[in-house]
């Protein structure tokens, strides 16, 4: 029987080391600052650009909680956590909230609104008493706020914006004969020119067809088409009208019938890397792309509009601020204030710089820092012009299995399906998936 | 035919080694030139990225704690399961192995709640506690124990043992081997465990490596950028690769013992 009390003080040890690492850290949480001095936000960031991002993200912190920023006279402080990506961001704030540790401001999609409006406040009352919020708003690029409002109110605020762009290498285009400053305009002229781009071991375009793919679909259907492929209210979709066939088609055929394209689904995340080592002359994806090309790519690469159809356009994407419902109002006020802080126009234009995302605020374009980096990478403004077609990106009730439903269809399509019947299918998954919420 | 056989082992141990030896290629690859020149660069800014020296402790004493507690656990379990009779002990054998079949993530809301009510959100505890118990070990040993002869036990009985000095001096001793096993799959396992300990962590503190890589890894709008991501891969996996290489005799040989493949 001696071994017993070994086994149990093997076990009271651990408990006891493990309790007492953790215990300093376990402090912080929502219930305890009534009465103290400080407010400590939570805030989840999601990742999307690359680790060295964190740092500005720990710096900004820094910055901010020395700023003696007060509301009711408690001095505002913010912890950011990491909380992966998008999607476990999504997962991480909907588990903290059901175990009532909700943070207290998050970023995350502007489209995941429909997915957390239950969870959140909207931010009319602080914006409605607030002359600088108001200034603020009005600051925002007016593409960038549209899938912030729903229900004539406003949920959330922009934070890392982008929108679909076309890249392209000079390089290639000159040794193609082709202008290098006078990238495709029109998708004939993305046929045309990919035509004369294509050759052994090099590309025409590439069309990214996982993760965000959905979202370039998006952009070929607005060109195309005068309205946009969900209801406002987040209720609808409109998969299969002609015009979405029409770019389904174009998008195959860019493979299919023009062999301007790699055979195949082709990866979010590998796209740019072929791009950076010369494997495709074109690429369509996202603004947040563009740091990571500029420091990579050794060779002199141009960035354009989305070549157009019908019309110039593109959907808007990324990340804004949400506030969620299960703190006190003080904290609530206390995230207002330090989301005012940080989309700050030199700070919007400091954070546009570091990352390729398009600075949110209008103003942030006239701050020296941004006027200088503008005026030696021109790319960096293409982005922020293109703002002026942007449309609303998808963003429907069920997000992620709307999300799916597309992606199913675009991979079944580029695999071999027939066009008409997969949008026909999917458009009926997505009634089904949707008739809850009629 | 000898010779047959070792050339096909050849190509297959290239085969299997050829992604590994892709990772360390790419880590080494200085991505801004053409051609291959050798560069730390890699490394030196997939380490900055993150707070790697505390994560690097915090695995190590997660994966440590949640191996104590387990072996502990599976071996009274596995033993109570071999030997000894109880009511619906066929049935709670049944449920412990249902729940090899749920897979973790499933279970990440429920296991939360409970962590929120026990008051430990934000620990290295409940990072750890979900794990305690694995109904794949219990298995596994209660599978080595019916193998060892029950004559053993009776002499050990005969010799004036208590039950847990049998099982410390006849069953344990006897399953070394699949206790071996058992430990790489565990510690391998939670060295790469991501999910959990990113959503019921908030701190550097309590926070794995594993969190620390995914901030390049699953950065997907800055494309892949294959050098970082491999030289963080590469650092991360070098302790259990370097302890593989050591041990590598009674790994396989423990495999081979108690049958897994």
């Amino acid at each position: 029987m001696k071994r017993i009390p070994i086994l149990l003080s093997v076990i009271v040890l651990m408990f006891g080391i493990l309790a007492g690492c953790s215990s300093s850290t376990s402090e912080r949480s929502n219930e305890a600052d009534s009465n103290s001095e400080t407010i400590d936000l939570t805030w989840y960031y999601p990742v999307n650009v690359g680790g060295t991002i964190t740092e500005v993200i720990d710096k900004y912190a820094k910055d901010f909680n020395h700023g003696g920023i007060k509301v009711n006279g408690k001095n505002v402080t913010v912890t950011p956590v990491y909380s992966g990506n998008y999607d476990e961001t999504m997962t991480k704030v909907q588990t903290a909230i059901k175990n009532g540790k909700s943070p207290d401001l998050s970023v995350q999609l502007s489209v995941d609104l429909f997915q957390i409006k239950n969870s959140i406040i909207p931010l009319d009352d602080f914006i409605k008493n607030d002359y600088e919020a108001q200034e603020m708003v009005g600051d925002f690029f007016p593409g960038f706020m549209k899938n912030a409002q729903t229900d004539g109110k406003t949920w959330s605020i922009p934070f890392q914006r982008s929108t679909v762009i076309l890249y392209y290498n000079k390089d290639m285009f000159k040794e193609a004969g082709l202008d290098p400053e006078t990238p495709p305009t029109t998708w004939e002229e993305v046929i045309e020119y990919g035509k004369k781009l294509t050759k052994k071991g090099q590309w025409g375009i590439e069309l990214p067809a996982t993760i965000s793919g959905y979202w370039i679909y998006q952009a070929l259907y607005l060109q195309n088409s005068d309205s946009n492929m969900m209801s406002d209210d987040g209720k609808e979709v409109y998969l299969n009208t002609d015009e979405a066939k029409e770019a389904l088609q174009y998008w195959v055929d860019l493979n299919n019938k023009h062999k301007i394209m790699p055979e195949g689904v082709l990866d979010w995340s590998t796209v740019p890397t072929d791009f950076i080592e010369g494997k495709t002359a074109m690429m369509l994806t996202t603004t947040g792309n563009l740091t990571n090309v500029k420091n990579n790519a050794n060779f002199d690469f141009g960035v354009a509009f989305l070549p157009g159809n019908k019309r110039v356009a593109t959907p808007t994407g990324g990340g804004n601020f949400y506030i969620f419902k299960d703190t006190s109002e003080e904290r609530q006020q206390a995230a207002f204030e330090f989301i005012k802080w940080i989309t700050e126009p030199t700070r919007a234009a400091e954070w546009s710089m570091n990352t390729g995302y398009i600075a949110t605020r209008q103003s942030s374009y006239e701050t020296e820092a941004l006027k200088e980096y503008v005026g030696a990478f021109p790319q960096a403004k293409v982005a922020m012009e293109q703002i002026e077609f942007a449309n609303k990106e998808i963003s429907v009730y069920e997000q992620g299995k709307i999300q799916k439903i597309i992606h199913d269809a675009l991979q079944a399509a580029i695999n071999g399906a027939d066009v008409n019947e997969t949008l026909d299918k999917a458009q009926a998954e997505a009634e089904a998936t949707l008739k809850a919420y009629q | 035919m000898n010779r047959l056989i070792s050339i096909s082992t050849y190509i297959l141990a290239l085969l299997w080694a050829l992604p590994f030896l892709g990772i360390v290629f790419m880590a080494f690859k200085d991505s801004s030139e053409q051609g291959y020149s050798l560069t730390f660069r890699n490394f030196i800014d997939a380490w900055n990225a993150a707070p790697f020296g505390q994560y690097y402790l915090n695995t190590i004493i997660i994966v440590i704690a949640i191996l104590s507690v387990q072996l502990i656990t599976i071996t009274l379990a596995a033993y109570a399961f071999a030997r000894m009779n109880f009511i619906a002990k066929g049935f709670t054998f049944m449920l412990i192995l249902i729940q090899i079949m749920i897979p973790s993530d499933v279970l990440i809301y429920p296991n939360s709640n409970t962590i929120a009510q026990l008051g430990i959100y934000d620990t290295k505890l409940a990072t750890t506690i979900p794990y305690f118990i694995s109904a794949f070990g219990i298995f596994l040993l209660r599978q080595t124990f019916k193998g060892i002869p029950y004559e053993l036990e009776e002499a050990a009985k005969m010799e004036g043992c208590s039950r847990l000095q049998i099982i410390r001096n006849v069953y344990i001793p006897l399953a070394k081997p699949t206790y071996l096993a058992f430990g790489l799959i565990s510690v391998s396992t939670q060295w790469s465990n991501f999910l959990w300990p990113l959503i019921i962590t908030d701190s550097d503190e309590n926070r794995p490596l594993t969190v620390g890589l995914s901030m390049f890894a699953k950065a997907s709008d800055s494309g892949a950028q294959w050098g970082i991501v491999c030289a963080g891969t590469l650092f991360i996996i070098f302790p259990l690769l370097l302890a593989f290489l050591l041990f590598q005799k009674q790994f396989v040989s423990s495999f081979m013992q108690s049958g897994i493949k």
